[in-house]
């Protein structure tokens, strides 16, 4: 009995059926020199033939599996592809089956790598592929990633296999090339700011146009940028541009904040000010009003009797003002000969005044 | 006995010298060339089944793939005098393979030569562009020119150069380290003027609303004085009016008034006998009587 052959490997039975025959010549040869056919249940050798004939047949049989896509080679021409389920094609050496996947979405990081899916998810930085300069010739580290399938159309899947040797290599080439390209056209504040979509979209334009030159049959499913920071060596600087930003605004609040604190309080001392001058002059004429009027009163009484009324008020002036003074009577002559030796302590702790008449006091003045 | 056996084995046999001796099979990403005794005598581009002639004739493989070379990084000088590193690949592929076998015999071959034409395009080409043309406003037409050169010259070797493509093009290490120079110097800049406008705009507002403030005490102190002046100048009217009456009497209260405030203690007052208030004592004394 010849090993069963794995259909699933139509590749591989290269020397088995060989084998196979040999196996059976051995068998046949050890019958023979057994003696002249005398066991006679000798089977016919055709029937050996017939089920080899069977099993080679059936090694045609495979399975597609539902991520796969089936294209059938008959001596290396391409004359069908097959979905996902059972097929059959004729069997080695005529006809041979190749079974990509074809649906799965394939990732490719530029710029960094995955070093643990976590999570945490650690990366790695790859500076060389991030690392490129822009359209005014500053540097921008820019990592991106590229996911892509085999293109879902009727030569999509023989495209992928046969038109390019290592088309994964080839993506990665040509990512690679467009990104830079594109960033290349593009200025470094436009990449790090309001650009990055454009530099996505058209560098997975670029991408696109470069794998269909070169046929792969393989579709751009999205180009996403992940991180675009200026490099590490310039980092700080681009920092404290934001910090600066922050500053200036900063800065002008503190301004504004001054300002209204300082111009509402000076409106109020303003108001005060003023306030306090209009509540002066008020007083002032009112205080002038009342003064005069008394005047006027005591003027009008007095000029009906000027004399009586002039010697009341002096005499109840003296009356108010006498019992509070030291009091030394002399007359002229003695006070002018008697005030060089009078003492001067007593003045001298206040001023003294000028006595009511005539002033004979000269202690003033001194302290 | 061995009679039954013959044909069967004669026909498999027949068929395995047949299969392994005069068919071979192309296939679909392959293209072959048939040596006949070292000789190439005609190439096979299309996949499928063909005959050759057992033991005289052989068969060489080559791709038919898009295949990559990937070349070192190079630098290049720029017609401004830039050092620039190219890293760039081309995409080609065998389209003569009786050609190519003759010329460059096999792939290693072929790279070796590719490496030439293409680096010898690639400087050629760059080095009569400056590094922004390069980098960013001609790229894509430099490179195709490069292409087509590359891939004419090329021909004679039996390859066809489908794509040559820069993947990096930095600057040498040194230069990186004046770009970032410059960089970090154009930021600083940046962020000094962003500074400095916020202090621009702060003193600017600062000092307006010191101005204002300014302005309202002086403008407040001013009407306060012309109020208070008002004040002052219409009692003067009132008193002057009052006073005015009787000028005469008005001196004489004052007087009074006066002497009540500033003499009403702590003074010591010499009085004269002949004086108005003790004029009455002198008069009176040598009578012996009040009055």
């Amino acid at each position: 009995m010849p090993e069963p052959q794995d259909p699933w490997s139509p590749r591989r039975p290269q020397q088995d059926p060989l084998a196979d025959i040999r196996r059976l010549w051995e068998d046949i040869r050890a019958r023979l020199s057994d003696g002249d056919g005398a066991k006679g249940r000798r089977p016919s050798p055709f029937v050996f033939a017939a089920i080899a004939l069977v099993l080679w047949a059936a090694s045609g049989i495979y399975i597609v599996a539902p991520d796969q896509r089936g294209v059938v080679l008959r001596f290396g021409r391409v004359v069908r592809e097959t979905g996902s389920g059972p097929h059959y094609h004729l069997p080695w050496p005529i006809e041979r089956v190749l079974r990509p996947s074809v649906t799965a979405i394939r990732k490719e990081e530029v710029g960094f790598r995955t070093v643990d899916v976590g999570p945490p998810a650690r990366y790695r930085d790859v500076p060389a592929e991030a690392l490129m300069l822009t359209g005014d010739e500053n540097i921008v580290k820019l990592d991106f990633i590229v996911q892509y399938k085999v293109r879902a159309d009727a030569t999509g899947t023989a495209d992928f296999l046969f038109n390019a040797r290592e088309p994964e290599q080839a993506l990665r080439a040509a990512a690679e090339a467009a990104m830079r390209e594109v960033v290349g056209r593009n200025e470094i504040n436009q990449v790090l700011t309001e650009g990055k979509e454009v530099v996505q979209v058209e560098a997975q334009r670029v991408l696109q146009a470069i794998l269909d030159l070169y046929d792969t049959g393989i579709e751009v499913v999205t180009l996403k940028l992940q991180d675009v920071d200026p490099p590490d060596q310039v980092s700080d600087a681009f920092k404290d541009v934001i910090s600066a930003q922050q500053d200036r605004e900063r800065l002008i609040n503190e301004a504004r904040g001054y300002e209204n604190d300082v111009v509402p309080r000076a409106r109020g001392q303003a108001a005060q000010i003023l306030n306090e001058a209009e509540g002066y002059a008020a007083a002032k004429v009112r205080e002038a009003t009342g003064v005069a009027q008394r005047f006027v009163a005591l003027q009008l009484e007095y000029a009906k009797a000027k004399d009586v009324t002039r010697r009341r008020l002096y005499l109840e002036t003296m009356e108010e003002i006498l019992p509070g003074m030291n009091k030394i009577v002399m007359d002229d002559l003695s006070a002018k000969q008697a005030v060089p030796y009078l003492p001067l302590d007593p003045f001298l702790p206040r001023r003294a005044e000028p006595a009511p008449e005539r002033p004979a006091a000269r202690a003033d003045g001194g302290r | 006995m061995t009679r039954r056996w013959l044909p069967v084995l004669l026909v498999l046999g027949l068929a395995v010298a047949a299969w392994n001796l005069a068919l071979f099979t192309v296939p679909v990403w392959m293209q072959a060339m048939v040596v006949q005794l070292g000789d190439p005598v005609r190439d096979v581009r299309e996949p499928g089944l063909y005959w050759k002639i057992p033991f005289i004739q052989q068969v060489t493989y080559f791709d038919r793939r898009l295949l990559d070379y990937d070349a070192s990084p190079k630098e290049i000088l720029t017609r401004d005098k830039q050092q620039l590193v190219v890293d760039n690949y081309s995409r080609w592929r065998i389209v003569d393979p009786l050609q190519f076998y003759r010329t460059v015999r096999d792939e290693q071959g072929a790279q070796s030569r590719l490496d030439d034409i293409v680096y010898s395009n690639l400087r050629e080409t760059l080095g009569r562009h400056t590094l922004r043309e390069i980098v960013s406003e001609q790229r894509d037409a430099l490179l195709r020119e490069v292409t087509k050169r590359s891939d004419t010259k090329a021909r004679e070797y039996g390859i066809e150069v489908v794509d040559v493509r820069i993947k990096r093009a930095d600057l040498p290490e040194k230069n990186e380290l004046n770009v970032f120079n410059r960089m970090r110097t154009e930021r600083e800049r940046q962020a000094k003027k962003y500074r400095a406008e916020g202090d621009e705009e702060a003193r600017k507002i600062r000092s307006t609303a010191d101005k204002e403030v300014q302005i309202l005490m002086a403008d407040a102190r001013q009407k306060a004085e012309v109020i208070r002046g008002d004040g002052d100048a219409q009692a003067a009217r009132i008193f002057a009016e009052a006073y005015g009456r009787d000028p005469e009497f008005y001196a004489f209260v004052r007087t009074l008034d006066a002497y009540k405030r500033t003499l009403a203690t702590n003074t010591t007052a010499i009085l004269s006998p002949d004086s108005d208030f003790l004029g009455l004592l002198r008069r009176i004394e040598p009578r012996g009587a009040t009055p």
